[in-house]
């Protein structure tokens, strides 16, 4: 019967770790196919979390293809992630923003969430690069969160990564609750007239090349992501390159999709990700994208003491300068309606939100140039 | 000798939390935000000035 033992040492091997996460990765695919949150990411992490924690899976170690997959695609050279940033440039229209720059305040005010959890993460016990990593979850921006918590080194980048991206399917259940914590309905209620400056071609070609420039020389860190971000973009406007943006927001995007997506399940081994404080970053998460909101929101009544009567801003415009686009324009809007069915702020919302998409990237950057200075 | 128990705050869930760490964070806030804002401030500007001045060609039609 002894020689017949191969066909149960798999069996025979299973532990309650890797039992949790077979759950876990049950969950993901549930929440991905049944309540079609990040569906394109949720699923194949999920699918990723059960075979990476099978007894003796062939797809880790030397020659296992996710731990291959993910020692060249992310530990090398955050290849996956910043790839993804050039069909993500590629998609995004400016215009909103480029006619309305007063919305980029909104961008950098509603990143506040990533540095009140850095201090939140600490007051628990985290190391403070584990502190860092677990902040950028409030950039609502999964490449920028796995980037960073790559680049940190930091234990938990398995919980940074899935927290990233449940909280970001969450946006229409999160964003609401927090806003409505620090308005009141006549705040709710504010119209605001949208009167767009046209914006040239010029413009909308040198926007990204600028901005590169920019970002590279304050926050040299950042260059990667806003690089690669603007990149897609500039391939996008340029107007002589369709096949290319075309080729940059389908295909190139849907193939690195799936790849960081089962690539990321490496880090969801139960070995390192069945912890305490796996639970803790799910927590953290949350309060990352509970406090980007409320930054954000709070930003717009302190602008709104300064401004004229006639140019008040609604201030659930500013909590949409998160980068979850569009989805955070989309429930902001729903909200203003539900105030008054007259209140149109879609647009005002969507020029917010593309600049929170620069905001977390340029945020991204910040506390990797900062990490230098703080974990030296 | 340096006495290093002064240099723990108190005992939080994870551990031993450092006041250092906390005025860390608390520094970390301060620059980051304030680099963030004047990142988007030199990009509000640029855009302004990017409106301005090519704003009278009006190519995009």
């Amino acid at each position: 019967m002894s020689e017949f033992g191969f066909l149960i040492k798999g069996v025979t091997s299973i532990t309650w770790q890797m039992a949790l996460m077979w759950f876990i990765g049950g969950l993901l695919i549930w929440l991905a196919i049944k309540k079609d949150f990040e569906p394109a990411l949720l699923l194949p992490m999920g699918f990723g979390a059960i075979i990476v924690n099978l007894p003796f899976t062939g797809v880790i170690g030397d020659t296992g293809i996710i731990q291959w997959l993910f020692e060249k695609g992310i530990a090398a050279s955050e290849a996956f992630p910043l790839l993804l940033f050039i069909g993500i440039g590629a998609m995004i229209d400016f215009g909103p923003l480029l006619s309305n720059p007063r919305m980029l305040l909104f961008g950098g005010a509603a990143q506040f969430g990533i540095f009140f959890t850095i201090t939140m993460a600490v007051l628990l016990g985290f190391p403070l690069k584990d502190a860092m990593s677990i902040g950028v979850i409030g950039a609502a921006d999964g490449p920028t969160s796995i980037l960073v918590s790559q680049q940190l080194n930091s234990a938990y980048k398995g919980a940074i990564a899935v927290a990233a991206y449940s909280y970001m399917a969450l946006v229409p259940l999160i964003q609401p609750m927090a806003i409505k914590l620090v308005t009141t309905k006549r705040e709710r209620m504010i119209h605001m007239p949208y009167r767009p400056d046209s914006v040239s071609k010029t413009t909308k070609i040198l926007f990204p090349i600028i901005v590169t420039m920019i970002a590279g020389l304050i926050a040299p860190d950042s260059i990667a992501l806003v690089g690669f971000l603007m990149f897609g973009n500039l391939i996008r406007e340029c107007g002589k390159l369709e096949n290319l943006s075309q080729t940059a927001q389908g295909p190139l995007a849907n193939l690195i999709t799936i790849m960081l997506g089962i690539t990321i399940a490496f880090q969801m081994r139960a070995d390192v990700f069945v912890t305490g404080g796996t639970l803790l970053v799910m927590a953290l998460g949350l309060v990352a994208f509970i406090f980007d909101t409320i930054g954000g929101v709070l930003f717009a009544k302190l602008l709104n003491i300064f401004l004229p009567k006639d140019k008040k801003i609604n201030p659930m415009v500013g909590g949409a300068g998160i980068s979850a686009f569009p989805m955070s324009a989309r429930v902001i809007q729903k909200m203003a309606l539900k105030e008054d069915n007259q209140n149109h702020v879609l647009m005002h919302a969507v020029g917010a939100n593309v600049a929170g998409q620069i905001g977390s990237v340029v945020a991204g950057g910040i506390i990797l140039s900062l990490a230098q200075q703080f974990l030296a | 000798m340096l006495n290093w128990n002064l240099l723990v705050a108190f005992t939080s869930i994870l551990g031993d939390v450092h006041s250092a760490d906390v005025e860390k964070s608390l520094e970390l806030m301060g620059k980051g935000m304030l680099g963030i804002f004047i990142v988007m401030l030199l990009i509000f500007l640029v855009i302004v000035i990017l409106n301005k001045t090519t704003h009278d060609k009006n190519d995009d039609k």
